[in-house]
């Protein structure tokens, strides 16, 4: 009996145990059907409309999960998510912003100007010479130059001329010149990619750290009185403005790349992250370049001359690159008088002035 | 005057692309350039709906905001047009547009961007109304004949709507009353079985 007792009693806890496996699996099962009629966990039914719309807007990181056949860029796309990001920066950040940058940095260079004048060349001119720069390093110096302020002000026109230009010559006007500005940033940006590389090739050598560069640094590179810092063929000020050639130079070209050549397929958020990038960098240049325009043209006398010339006088080396100088010194490089000066002889010999030379 | 708008109804468009043809045809559209498409979700999955997309002329448009020669203007009837005498085709319109609506044809030099291209509600340009130059330029000039867009009046289901914002948005208002809230989840329904959704776009289950 006990034997038949037991035996029921297991029989009785398997089914026991079946049914309440039973009764777990179907509610898991129903828990399932709930997720994928769009369930959430009270039981409620979400409207899948907001599914679709989610899907259309791309919320919550999804991916765009849209088909059409129109044949196109970003046409399976319905909602483009970052154009209003990027139309902000454009219109809030960038051309204010890039034209406060630039227009303030010129009335600071004005206002620094007025107060302190041209640096004079210590001592005086010596009247002896160091050569600075070969005819190969100012054609291509002046090369680049030319292409960037070309570059630069297209580039202005086709970011400021709406708010400036378009109030002063009309919609019209302003079209002729936009249109010609951006065929002309197209057809010279390839250029000054060439330039930028042959300027990183030329003079890398001559660019990395050298002694005295960080002191230089530290004291402005003597803006604000005090000895003249000491520099080697280039200071650090020339240094920083070379790299950042370099540097900003090819992420400007690399993204004015993207933008050119838009028919090779990229997309619209790269194309939007390349002209923020574009407009960024081309704004460090330009300021960048008033500042190296302002060093070489009138903020110290004597260094324009190296890029027109390509000599200029010791006092003006010792003074401002005392390292390179001294062992221009040493090699026995110092000339007394500029070797040649074909403009004088041509000069004399003009029509007219029947003077020749022999 | 009149505030124009489209409105395309997920729960009617059948993707037929015949707003898409209706478009190209009516306005001449230069090669490799649609003014309108036909976008579809979920192609093939339940809860599939398609939509049918172009410029929606917005009030505060995009567009005009970041271009940088000002070649777009709205009209009194709320369309968003622009010159294309003054466009530069620099694609600018193009980052900036939430819905992909404007087009460049790839005339310019090397296949680059020739001047820009997008639906102009059948409302051609800034020349003289249906002259030679408005329709070569911009395709037919529908509203200055008392018309709506083609894609509209074409749509087989009636899914886009366009016209008066407030006559729209009567229509559609009138459609979801209608219909309630079933049809908007049609192609899921049928997973749910007896879980039913009364009234209301959220229902408790009645189990």
């Amino acid at each position: 009996m006990s034997g038949i007792r037991s035996l029921s009693q297991l029989i009785f806890l398997m089914v026991f145990a079946l049914s309440i496996s039973c009764l777990w699996i179907p509610a898991q099962g129903v828990a399932a059907q709930a997720d994928e009629a769009g369930l959430t966990q009270d039981g409620k039914v979400l409207n899948p409309g907001t599914d679709l719309w989610r899907a259309v807007r791309q919320r919550d990181g999804m991916p765009p999960m849209a088909d059409t056949p129109t044949k196109g860029m970003d046409s399976n796309i319905l909602i483009n998510t970052y154009g209003e990001d990027w139309r902000q920066f454009r219109m809030d950040q960038l051309i204010p912003k890039a034209g406060m940058l630039i227009g303030g940095v010129l009335a600071l260079i004005i206002v620094f100007h007025l107060i302190k004048g041209g640096l004079e060349i210590e001592g005086g001119r010596s009247g002896k010479y160091l050569l600075r720069f070969r005819e190969f390093d100012r054609v291509l110096h002046w090369t680049v130059a030319l292409i960037f302020i070309f570059l630069a002000l297209t580039g202005l026109i086709l970011l400021g001329g709406r708010s400036l230009l378009i109030p002063l010559i009309g919609k019209e006007a302003f079209s002729v010149i936009a249109s010609a500005s951006k065929e002309g940033h197209n057809l010279f940006g390839p250029l000054f990619i060439v330039g930028v590389i042959a300027l990183f090739v030329r003079f890398i050598s001559k660019n990395f750290l050298g002694k005295g560069d960080l002191g230089w640094i530290l004291k402005a590179g003597g803006m604000f009185g005090g000895k003249h810092p000491t520099a080697g063929f280039f200071n650090m000020g020339e240094k920083i403005w070379f790299w950042m050639i370099i540097i900003v130079g090819l992420i400007v070209s690399a993204t004015g790349l993207v933008l050119e050549f838009s028919f090779l397929g990229g997309d619209r958020e790269l194309m939007e992250l390349a002209m923020a990038l574009h407009g960024i960098g081309a704004t460090l240049l330009i300021v960048g370049a008033f500042g190296h325009i302002y060093m070489g043209v009138a903020g110290m006398k004597g260094s324009l001359e190296s890029m027109t010339t390509g000599y200029v006088d010791l006092n003006w080396a010792r003074q401002h690159h005392d390292q390179w100088a001294v062992q221009c010194e040493q090699e026995g490089k110092v000339l007394d008088k500029k070797p040649g000066v074909p403009a004088e002889v041509k000069a004399e010999s003009a029509p007219g002035n029947p003077v020749t030379t022999r | 005057m009149a505030n124009m708008k489209f409105y395309c109804d997920s729960e009617r468009c059948i993707e037929c692309n015949g707003c898409v043809t209706a478009c190209k045809n009516e306005n001449e559209v230069p090669w490799g350039v649609n003014r309108r498409r036909v976008v579809t979700i979920k192609d093939g999955e339940p809860g599939e709906r398609s939509l049918s997309v172009a410029c929606m002329h917005c009030t505060d448009a995009p567009c005009a905001a970041v271009c940088p020669v000002d070649c777009f203007y709205t009209t009194d009837d709320g369309v968003v047009l622009h010159d294309k005498d003054i466009c530069i085709g620099c694609g600018y319109c193009f980052y900036a547009c939430p819905f992909g609506a404007p087009q460049f044809p790839q005339t310019g030099a090397f296949g680059s961007r020739g001047k820009m291209d997008k639906c102009t509600f059948c409302n051609g340009g800034p020349e003289e109304d249906n002259s030679a130059a408005e329709y070569t330029k911009y395709g037919a000039n529908r509203l200055a004949e008392g018309k709506l867009p083609l894609c509209a009046e074409m749509c087989a289901t009636k899914a886009l709507l366009a016209g008066d914002a407030d006559v729209v948005s009567d229509v559609y208002r009138q459609r979801v009353v209608t219909r309630g809230m079933s049809t908007l989840d049609w192609g899921v329904q049928f997973k749910k079985g007896s879980l039913s959704g009364p009234g209301g776009l959220e229902g408790k289950v009645t189990k």
